[in-house]
């Protein structure tokens, strides 16, 4: 099983909206992380992440995750997480990223 | 689906040292979990804790090493114990993410090195049985 990105500009609210289906290890992290990156050196924005598709993610995606996240933090952005599964959710509480992370349920709509 | 014939059965699989072959490794911990009657979410654990044992020896593991790894699923009635053995002494170090997480999703985590190999016993039994 393999992931996917799916990512669009959203002008109105001027930030990256992805969307990750899959499953996302160390098989793939790397390539997650060089995907997001070439995003962000597009349009220095924030970005949210929808992880309403993402089945699965492991400590090395959780790890590129925050790599991405240095890099937005660094031109004063941020990421947003969306809809991530409650056994999703519970690693990132496991590993303390869900401090780290905005981390939004289902009915948010990101314009906190 | 009956459960009652795994009370002491033990399966076994040998992987490459290859990131690729993790996923191969949670589609087997996840269906051991679900034939032993673990719940939805103890099934979560168990897979992403497999996962990162399965990670974890592959990024620990000396560049040249070919041999493959193997993981043991032995179920003994509600209890679950996993072994992954590998070859080399793989150092852990203070705060790496695996095992912190493995500590987290599983009842139990032991690490033994000796003789040039590596093995992590890892325990989950059922909850629910707790409340029975």
């Amino acid at each position: 099983m393999d992931y996917a990105l799916d990512s669009i500009f959203d002008p109105d609210k001027k930030r990256w909206s992805v969307s990750i289906v899959g499953e996302v290890d160390i098989f793939n992290s790397a390539d997650m992380k060089k995907s997001l990156t070439e995003l962000i050196n597009q349009k220095n924005t924030d970005m949210v992440l929808d992880c309403k598709y993402l089945d699965y993610i492991d400590s090395t995606a959780l790890g590129a995750l925050v790599g991405v996240l240095k890099h937005v933090k660094s031109y004063g952005g941020s990421i947003y997480l969306r809809n991530v599964k409650p056994s999703l959710s519970k690693l990132f509480k496991i590993t303390n990223l869900d401090k780290v992370f905005l981390m939004e349920g289902e009915d948010d709509n990101g314009s906190k | 689906m009956a459960v009652n014939n795994v009370e002491q059965d033990c399966i076994q699989l040998s992987l490459p040292l290859n990131a690729a072959y993790v996923s191969a490794a949670r589609l087997t911990a996840s269906s051991v979990a679900n034939r032993m009657g673990f719940s939805t979410d103890e099934i979560e654990d168990i897979k992403a804790a497999v996962s990162e044992a399965c990670t974890f020896v592959i990024r620990k593991a000396p560049a040249n090493a070919s041999e493959n790894f193997l993981i043991q699923f032995h179920m003994s009635g509600d209890i679950m114990t996993v072994n992954i053995q590998a070859r080399g002494e793989l150092r852990q170090e203070a705060d790496e993410m695996s095992l912190i997480m493995i500590k987290a999703l599983m009842n139990q985590l032991t690490i033994e090195i000796e003789n040039d190999e590596t093995v992590l016993y890892m325990t989950k039994s059922h909850t629910k049985s707790l409340f029975i």
